[in-house]
């Protein structure tokens, strides 16, 4: 859904002429700086551990690997996803902070790969959310990992990297693909759309037919009871 | 008595100094790491740039008030246990607080995190910050020995007081010439206080994924990386004004906390994890056991 036409024009900022020194400065560090959350699907897996240890040293660009969403940047998917994966890559996805990034490793994430005909797998990642990157290859080798990165870092220092808010414009697109997948209750813990008005960027795609489809079926966000221990009784139905 | 505009700048100095040097602890500690594992390890500026962009995410997730609270805690005991630590030139309200205040700030970050994890309502976080106390419980025993032990010598519970006495002779008269066997216990305690691998039971990644960390995010991951610097910078000073003589100059004093600091970063990366039963089996085994020599040959 990224197209040329939706890249928004930044527009000249007045004020602080400071403020851009500053923003520079913060792109900077923002592409000198990713943590990464890796998960591994598939085969492409095996080219990470390369990527991150001696041979290859990730380190040394600043990318290390984290372990929970809230402290991720990069969501990189390696492989597959299978339609039950892909349910749990939505929910990582959405619980992580803008901005966001999305790295699509293997074939298999830009259209199928070798499970093309697989009635399980869900075949292009970038219908259920947006995707910074590819990097194609079954599987690419660390160097092609590495310099895949390399780019991201590019796109990030120069602003382009912003397609984790594509998300929030059109999320009526990527709504409507996964309830296609789901079902119509497909229903996340966050709500995208109250936070597209937070962040202002509610757009033409924001709102939609599947969205008021959600609406409909949507339960409201529970806190769970805090209480010790489990209990066993069966429910009296 | 010093005029109070020095003072008021001491005491925004002391912190500042604290948190560069802090970062530089946690670059060197990553590069020893790298060096370790026959990699090349991060750029120069690699802590200030995780820190600026994690104060720069968009996105802040705050659980609630006592989530913010608990990271101010958590940066704010450190803040001010480093008023407490003499540099050289600066000594701060070391004079009045006293190495017991000291003790009592550098357990606050703990207690702090507590509370900000407490209101995550994350399992893990949970678990973590349950382990994290267990561990303070096991290190500050051994570490409150050794305090002890060294404030006895001295006569005194005064830091500064104590740097003097160990200066005053030169290198025969610091801490760790005088009272090897409480050095050595010292130095268990303080590896332990880093909650680095062997004894790094609270973050724990592959097990509970990161523990008190797991729910932050943006901002108070910032905090918690700030946190880091300043306890690096805390742990090894304090071991080098208590065993090490301090600092006459800035380039003795750094390089002391910098070759202090190497040694137990330097056996974390080439260690497993204990787990928390065993960890407080060995701390108040070994370190407790050394440290009672080491005061009974004090005393």
């Amino acid at each position: 859904m990224s197209s040329i036409k939706q890249i928004p024009v930044i527009t000249e900022r007045k004020g602080n002429p400071l403020a851009r020194v500053f923003d520079e400065f913060v792109r900077f560090c923002r592409s000198r700086s990713l943590f990464i959350l890796h998960y591994c699907t598939g085969c492409g897996a095996i080219e990470l551990p390369p990527a991150m240890t001696s041979r290859f040293d990730m380190e040394r660009l600043g990318i290390q690997p984290m372990v929970s969403p809230r402290q991720a940047d990069i969501l990189l998917i390696t492989g597959y996803v299978s339609i039950k994966t892909l349910k749990r890559v939505i929910l990582t996805y959405e619980q992580m902070g803008s901005p966001k990034y999305v790295i699509g490793i293997c074939s298999c994430t830009v259209n199928g790969g070798m499970y093309w005909q697989s009635y399980a797998t869900a075949k292009k990642l970038d219908e259920y959310m947006p995707v910074d990157l590819y990097i194609a290859g079954c599987m690419p080798r660390p160097e092609a990992v590495l310099a895949g990165l390399q780019k991201l870092m590019d796109r990030i220092h120069s602003g382009e990297a912003n397609s984790w808010e594509d998300y929030f414009r059109n999320y009526d697109y990527y709504l409507g693909n996964q309830q296609k997948l789901f079902g119509e209750n497909w229903q996340t813990p966050t709500d995208i759309i109250t936070e597209a008005k937070h962040y202002d960027l509610i757009g033409e795609g924001t709102l939609g037919k599947h969205t008021q489809l959600l609406e409909q079926h949507q339960k409201p966000l529970e806190a769970l009871d805090m209480r010790l221990g489990h209990d066993l009784k069966e429910p009296t139905e | 008595m010093m005029a109070p505009m020095e003072l008021i700048i001491e005491l925004i100095l002391m912190p500042l100094v604290a948190f560069v040097v802090g970062m530089m602890m946690v670059l060197m500690m990553r590069r020893i790491a790298a060096k370790l594992q026959r990699r090349i390890g991060p750029p120069f500026f690699q802590p200030l740039y995780d820190i600026v962009k994690l104060h720069s995410k968009q996105t802040q997730i705050s659980h609630g008030l006592i989530h913010d609270i608990g990271i101010v805690m958590a940066m704010g005991g450190y803040i001010a246990a480093e008023t407490l630590l003499p540099v050289p030139g600066m000594t701060g309200i070391a004079e009045k607080g006293g190495i017991i205040t000291l003790l009592y700030l550098m357990m606050i970050p703990s207690l702090g995190l507590a509370l900000g994890v407490g209101q995550c309502a994350n399992p893990n976080g949970s678990i973590g910050i349950a382990r994290a106390l267990t561990a303070m419980l096991a290190y500050d025993i051994p570490l409150v020995i050794v305090i002890f032990g060294v404030a006895y010598a001295a006569g005194t519970t005064n830091l500064v007081d104590i740097i003097a006495v160990q200066q005053a002779g030169g290198f025969e008269t610091w801490g760790a010439v005088q009272m090897p066997v409480l050095a050595i216990a010292g130095l268990i305690a303080m590896h332990a206080s880093l909650g680095k691998q062997p004894f790094e039971i609270y973050i724990a990644p592959a097990e509970i994924a990161t523990g008190p960390m797991v729910e932050m995010s943006g901002k108070y991951l910032g905090g918690l990386f700030v946190m880091q610097c300043f306890q690096l910078y805390t742990t090894s000073v304090l071991y080098v004004s208590l065993f090490l003589g301090g600092g006459t100059t800035w380039f003795d004093f750094l390089l002391k906390s910098f070759l202090v600091l190497a040694i137990p970063v330097s056996i974390a990366y080439l260690f497993p994890r204990y787990r928390t039963e065993d960890l407080l089996r060995l701390m108040w085994k070994w370190p407790v056991m050394l440290g009672l020599i080491g005061v009974a040959f004090v005393l």
